[in-house]
């Protein structure tokens, strides 16, 4: 196999693992691929989701405009200060009610519509369309994948969860529909085979290579076999098998196309095996598979939730063994304040290192953050008694030019709601609305001060 | 030789499908027959409704005025026969005919049906049935001793007639073929060079049980199956328990972590909980008490052990023993604490700080949050002490399981793998000379389920060369080869050769439909070696291999994947119980239920019982946690084990708690439901879907302002309701004590229950035990109704008229011996449907084949 120069190159931004050739990938895949760079680079629209609120006290920078100083938990953020908007003041009041305040947030964050119906009056579900579902039914048609769900808790609870709610709440945050999840996934190699097929497929290309001889003649024998098969068979059973060759050969045709453009056909990672048992591997190997996807146009619109509602994530590595929910309920104790503080800054860490291998790819004229705007929040403000207003917001990234990052914004409290910041950030991406949820309009001072 | 296909068509389809478009001339008598008895017939009992301007159900009988009009459309002559040899027709309220003369009118129908048939001459032909996602698991792992249930990446496998093995509806679409791919490649690394040895984590949750939900404000059902002096103080079968089986992929260490909620009242003495392995307490661990002072609810904990275990599947379980003991004598547990008793907090204190805040309070949500906080804060103070949410005792729930691991492990293929693929060499070892052709030719030839040819062996002997020549490592070449075999149409397809006559199956076909009928797998070695001798056709080879088969461990999957989709009871696993109203319902009892259903199954599979046992046999396989559901005492642990069920007021599978549930709605039983159930499956006369454009039901009246029954009785005054409805409803009534969980009861919201009905043939009854007495006369139809649910299951297709004489002789027989279960298994093996090959196929070119053993 020969190795451009320009692959070469493109496997220095690889972290850790080389550069591999994943065989086959889809034929939707390969103009985006085969693209020449000269293209106008799209902007692509993420939301990466915290669960359990945040403490706002360590999180609001002091000060507003273009002097605002980092706090404790933004700290991570530093080196992308003129790569990020924080925005004070947003609010989500469709979440306020009496118990299940974590169904509600889940159910709001995206749609800024209340959950229904009333808690426990029947395990159907009504809600509306997510704001990144509205964009992925918008644009998608343009990318293979018309959005991404990732997830880092996986196992979806069942029956009612939290205030007798239907658990469709907690476990989604992407509605396309008013009834209809979009469920994230958060097995790494699922996800890696929703972006390119299940092949498996090696860094090394002396054993790539092996191995695409192999299927090679695997895939030989049984096109012979099946034709040979063929001819001794009734009309029936003719049916039955020509479908299956119909699919051998589908498998054939994009297995040799990708071997004539195998310089463009690079998967930026390696195919995962699981779920990784550290929670940091796991965060970062999503991660990296988004910044895939929107590197080679796979997709434009993606959510990524670092956990569900009410999370009892353990985080070993921060050297205490306190479960997250439990500890945001920290009736004002310092001991429990100052461990979930230091989750918020672990999560944000993991967040600093999407944002940073965003800003490392070459996209078009910029780099892929420059084309991208992440939004990064959690939906509840103080989690200690579940308020839905003035919530944590961060967007990274200058939507291609769109934004004016470097500043701290404050808009009026509660009375901004969420949704007039997606509505805006929607037209950045050509999608025009005149409503979503429960917004009013839109926010301003995204471009200005 | 290689044939042209389009001659084949010319020679054997062309006259099949000639004979439908010409039927050959009616005789005269048959003419004569309509005139005289049919017509009059017709006149008699069915034109007041089936005429020319009613045709009620769509049937005008008045235009079916010559012999040749009856026949016009097979597929309506059919429903006639069947609706008048049922007694569904002419209705209830019309005159019964005739008995002697409907049996001649039927008869007349039937032998004209018969004489006409394009394919009476000999069965249907099956086509070639790939694997579903069951068969090819089970496979993988007789093949190759590799049991990671690979097919579970698959997507689901399309149904029909009740079953999902049907030849007809099982498609490769590329996105399956890209997953036999994948799996393939994966399946021979493997195979031979062992499973992953890379650290996963792999993470169960349940969900909490209602009544520790925080915004269940009172404990929401007292519970039934238990109390503070007669629970399980194991802990093992109270809800909240939690039970996992897992599939460690490797000998090794895994890191258990477990997390749980719930609370004690303050006052409490610290708390356990445990965890089993395999049946046996590994490990306790403290419960510490820690009710925080704002009344915050969870108390969640977890716990994290490090085991040791072999590659397999392995149980565990934690959960909290001792429950009721140790807490504040006012709640009347045994073993009271002698902790003193804490301060009860003023509930008024908490009320005035919220009310404080509501003046605080702008923002128009803000308040009215507010204000619905005092409220229910009031409604709290307002309960005695023991209810009150942040004092009362709802127990305690494991809520989370992770498996993490293996901690460290050296990847090497298990001896079971080995076993199965080394028939000479050993993996990274020396290979005497010609070894990889012993090697390919076993496992082509058991992957294949029949002899190889010397061309087929060469050609993957070649894939095996160029694959060690790349790598230069022989077991690189095997497994390129493994992979081959299992991407290859011969593996994933049965495809059934023919020499174009009715005659015999072919004996490796004939293994294989023996396998994958009863152990939804792959033929064995005696199997295939009595297929290879040629002797399996000869009835007392064939009788002792399914004796032999129906003995093996393997032949569970008949309980599993015939009985799971013939009773229905697989969808107790998507059953979601409303948590308010059956608050727990958990997946350990779920998983229960479907346990107790199919060990029922295998006991009459197994000790050959009559089939009728299944109406009502008084026996029942129990652990404690559905005994303690089904009210009946003396059961305890996690271990099923037979019970007499005399006097407990349940038999038979009706009145199990699988059937109950998978025939409910998710918050309330429904008669129409349970009583089709019935018609399916016992009964054998399915009801037509419903007419579109039908008022429902209203839910919310239902155990409020209406009962059930008067609502559903409303519902059948419409006539377009009743024809169905009045087969339906009276049967689903006889289970109404068993609520939609199958819990027994007498009342449905204020309302008594009612479980006596007025079935259409005008029998009465009271209660399911009654009802089964009824439904147990119908031998026949029961035992006609299993047999071609089991027939379609065998042969991957739906019943044609061309099985029906095997059908009723198979019933016959079966009536003979007391309905033994085996007289109508062996039966089925015996039948001409199941022994006899397709018609319709061309001859396989022959090919010489080589010797593999």
């Amino acid at each position: 196999m020969m190795i451009t120069r320009k692959h070469l190159q493109r496997r220095t931004f690889l972290r850790g693992v080389g550069a591999s050739i994943a065989l086959p990938m889809l034929d939707a895949m390969v103009p985006a691929f085969a693209a020449p760079a000269t293209r106008k680079s799209p902007v692509r629209l993420a939301f990466v989701y915290v669960p359990n609120g945040m403490i706002m006290q360590n999180w609001t920078p002091k000060g507003v405009g273009k002097d605002f100083e980092f706090t404790r938990i933004l700290k991570p953020l530093e080196p992308f200060r003129e790569d990020m908007l924080v925005l004070t003041g947003l609010s989500h009041l469709k979440g306020e009610g009496v118990g299940g305040d974590h169904a509600r947030a889940s159910a709001t964050y995206l749609t800024g519509v209340g959950p229904g119906p009333k808690p426990a009056a029947s395990s159907d579900v009504e809600i509306d369309i997510s704001v990144d579902q509205v964009a992925a039914q918008a644009i998608g048609s343009q990318t293979r994948l018309p959005s991404l769900e990732l997830g880092l808790e996986a196992a979806p609870m069942v029956g009612s969860c939290d205030g007798g709610f239907s658990c469709a709440y907690m476990n989604n945050m992407s509605w396309r529909d008013a009834k209809t999840p979009v469920p994230p996934e958060t097995n790494p190699r699922l996800a890696f085979e929703r972006l390119y097929g299940g092949f498996e497929s090696n860094s090394n290309p002396a054993i790539q290579e092996r191995i695409n001889g192999n299927r090679k003649s695997v895939l030989d024998y049984v096109n012979g076999r099946t034709q040979q098969l063929l001819g001794t068979l009734g009309p029936s059973d003719r049916l039955k098998i020509d479908e299956y060759l119909t699919s051998i050969r589908d498998i054939e045709k994009r297995i040799s196309k990708n071997e004539h453009e195998n310089q463009q056909l690079v998967p930026t990672v390696e195919k995962p095996t699981g779920i990784p048992t550290s929670f940091v591997d796991h965060a970062r190997l999503m991660a990296d598979l988004l910044v895939a996807a929107f590197q080679s146009d796979v997709t434009r619109v993606s959510t990524l939730l670092f956990g569900k509602e009410a999370s009892t994530r353990v985080y070993p590595e921060l050297g205490f063994s306190d479960s997250h929910h439990p500890v945001t309920h920290h009736r004002g104790r310092p001991e429990l304040i100052e461990k979930t503080v230091k989750i918020e800054c672990h999560h944000l860490e993991q967040f600093a290192y999407f944002v940073k291998r965003l800003k490392s790819i070459q996209d078009g004229d910029g780099t892929l953050l420059d084309h991208s705007m992440i939004v990064y929040g959690s939906a509840m403000s103080e989690p200690n008694n579940h308020l839905h207003y003035n919530i944590p917001v961060l967007v990274l990234g200058r939507g291609d030019g769109s934004l004016k990052p470097g500043r701290h914004v404050v808009y009026p409290s509660p009375k901004t709601p969420m949704t007039n910041l997606y509505v805006t950030l929607l037209d950045r991406m050509g999608v025009h609305i005149d409503k979503l949820g429960d917004s009013t309009g839109r926010v301003e001072h995204l471009t200005d001060i | 030789m290689k044939r042209n296909p389009r001659l084949i068509w010319a020679l054997v389809v062309v006259p099949l499908f000639c004979l439908g478009d010409e039927t050959p001339t009616m005789p005269e008598a048959t003419s004569a027959a309509f005139t005289k008895s049919v017509q009059p017939f017709f006149a008699k009992n069915c034109l007041v409704c089936h005429n020319s301007k009613l045709k009620t159900s769509g049937l005008d009988l008045e235009a079916y005025n010559t012999a040749t009009a009856v026949f016009q459309d097979r597929g309506e002559a059919e429903k006639i026969v069947d609706r008048l040899r049922s007694g569904q027709m002419p209705p209830k309220g019309r005159p019964r005919p005739d008995d002697a003369e409907l049996k001649l009118v039927a008869g007349w129908i039937d032998a004209e049906l018969d004489r006409t048939d394009p394919l009476t001459k000999g069965p249907l032909p099956a086509l070639a049935r790939r694997l579903n996602r069951v068969e090819y698991n089970n496979t993988v792992r007789d093949l190759l001793g590799i049991e990671t249930q690979p097919a579970d990446d698959f997507p689901p496998d399309d149904s029909a007639f009740g079953f999902d093995n049907i030849a007809k509806v099982l498609s490769v679409s590329p996105l399956l073929m890209e997953k036999y791919m994948v799996a393939a490649e994966k399946i021979a690394h493997v195979a031979v060079f062992g499973p992953d040895t890379r650290s996963l984590t792999t993470t169960y949750q349940q969900a909490l049980p209602r009544r520790m939900e925080t915004t269940n404000l009172v404990l929401v059902k007292p519970p039934t199956d238990y109390s503070m002096t007669d629970y399980d103080i194991t802990g093992l079968s109270m809800p909240g328990s939690f039970h996992v089986t897992h599939r460690f992929p490797v000998d090794g260490e895994y890191d258990i972590r477990m997390a749980g909620a719930g609370y004690r009242p303050p006052g409490s003495e610290i708390g356990v909980m445990t965890l089993w392995l395999d049946g046996k307490q590994i490990k306790s661990f403290d419960v510490l008490i820690d009710v925080p002072a704002t009344g915050f609810e969870y108390r969640p904990d977890h716990w994290d052990l490090r085991i040791k275990v072999t590659a397999g599947e392995h149980t565990l379980v934690a959960a909290f023993p001792r429950q009721f003991e140790g807490l504040p004598p006012l709640y009347g547990g045994p073993n009271p604490s002698k902790l003193p008793i804490s301060r009860e907090r003023d509930p008024a204190i908490g009320i005035r700080h919220l009310e404080e805040d509501i003046a605080k309070q702008t923002v128009p949500e803000l308040i009215e949050r507010a204000k619905l906080e005092v409220e229910r804060a009031k409604q709290q103070a307002a309960l005695p002490i023991t209810l009150r949410k942040e004092s009362a005792f709802p127990g305690m729930s494991m809520t989370q399981m992770e498996v993490i691991g293996p901690v460290s492990s050296v990847q090497h293929p298990s001896p079971a793998s080995i076993a199965k693929i080394y028939i000479c060499g050993q993996p990274g070892g020396a290979h005497p000379a010609g070894c990889e052709r012993k090697i390919i030719a076993n496992l082509a030839r058991r992957a294949y389920r029949r002899a190889v040819s010397t061309e087929e062996i060469n050609q993957l002997v070649a894939i095996f060369a160029a694959g060690q020549k790349r790598s230069g490592s022989f077991d690189d070449g095997i497994a390129v080869a493994l992979n081959t075999i299992l991407v290859s149409p011969d593996f994933l397809f049965r495809i059934e050769k023919s020499d174009g006559s009715t005659s015999a199956a072919g004996e490796y076909e004939l293994a294989s439909r023996l396998a994958y009928f009863l152990w939804s797998s792959m033929p064995d070695e005696a199997l295939l070696q009595a297929a290879e001798q040629g002797n399996l056709h000869k009835p007392e080879v064939l009788n002792a291999q399914v004796r032999r088969m129906l003995a093996d461990p393997k032949a569970h999957a008949l309980a599993e994947n015939f009985s799971g989709q013939w009773l229905e009871t697989r969808r107790v696993k998507s059953a979601h119980p409303d948590r308010e109203r059956y608050p727990d319902f958990d997946d350990y009892l779920g998983a229960s239920m479907i346990q107790e259903t199919q060990l029922f199954v295998q006991e009459v599979v197994q000790k050959d019982r009559g089939v009728l046992d299944f109406i009502d046999g008084p026996y029942a396989f129990l652990n404690e946690r559905l005994a303690r559901h089904y009210g009946i005492k003396g059961v305890s642990g996690t271990e099923f084990r037979r019970v007499d069920l005399t006097g407990t007021g349940r038999s038979g599978i009706l009145t199990e708690a699988s059937v109950l549930t998978a025939s409910s709605y998710g918050n309330r039983t429904s008669p129409v439901l349970r009583g089709k159930w019935i018609l399916d499956n016992i009964l054998n006369s399915p009801p037509p879907p419903p007419p579109p454009n039908v008022p429902s039901l209203d839910e919310s009246a239902v155990g409020a302002s209406a009962s059930l029954r008067e609502q559903l009785e409303q519902h059948r005054k419409s006539a377009l309701c009743s024809s169905c409805h009045s087969r339906m409803d009276p049967l689903g009534f006889g289970f109404e004590n068993y609520d939609a969980i199958g819990s027994w009861r007498t009342q449905d919201g204020k309302f008594a229950i009612d479980s006596s009905g007025v079935l259409p043939s005008g029998q009465t009854f009271r209660g399911a035990d009654e009802l089964k007495v009824i439904l147990k006369q119908q031998k026949d139809i029961f035992s006609q109704g299993l047999t071609e649910k089991l027939l379609t299951y065998a042969l991957g297709r739906g019943m044609e008229r061309s099985d029906r004489q095997a059908i009723r002789q198979l019933v016959a027989q079966a009536a003979v011996n007391n309905y033994k279960f085996s007289s109508l298994l062996l039966g089925i093996v015996d039948s001409p449907p199941f022994l006899r090959q397709r018609p319709a196929t061309a001859l396989a070119a022959a090919v010489r084949t080589e010797g593999t053993r």
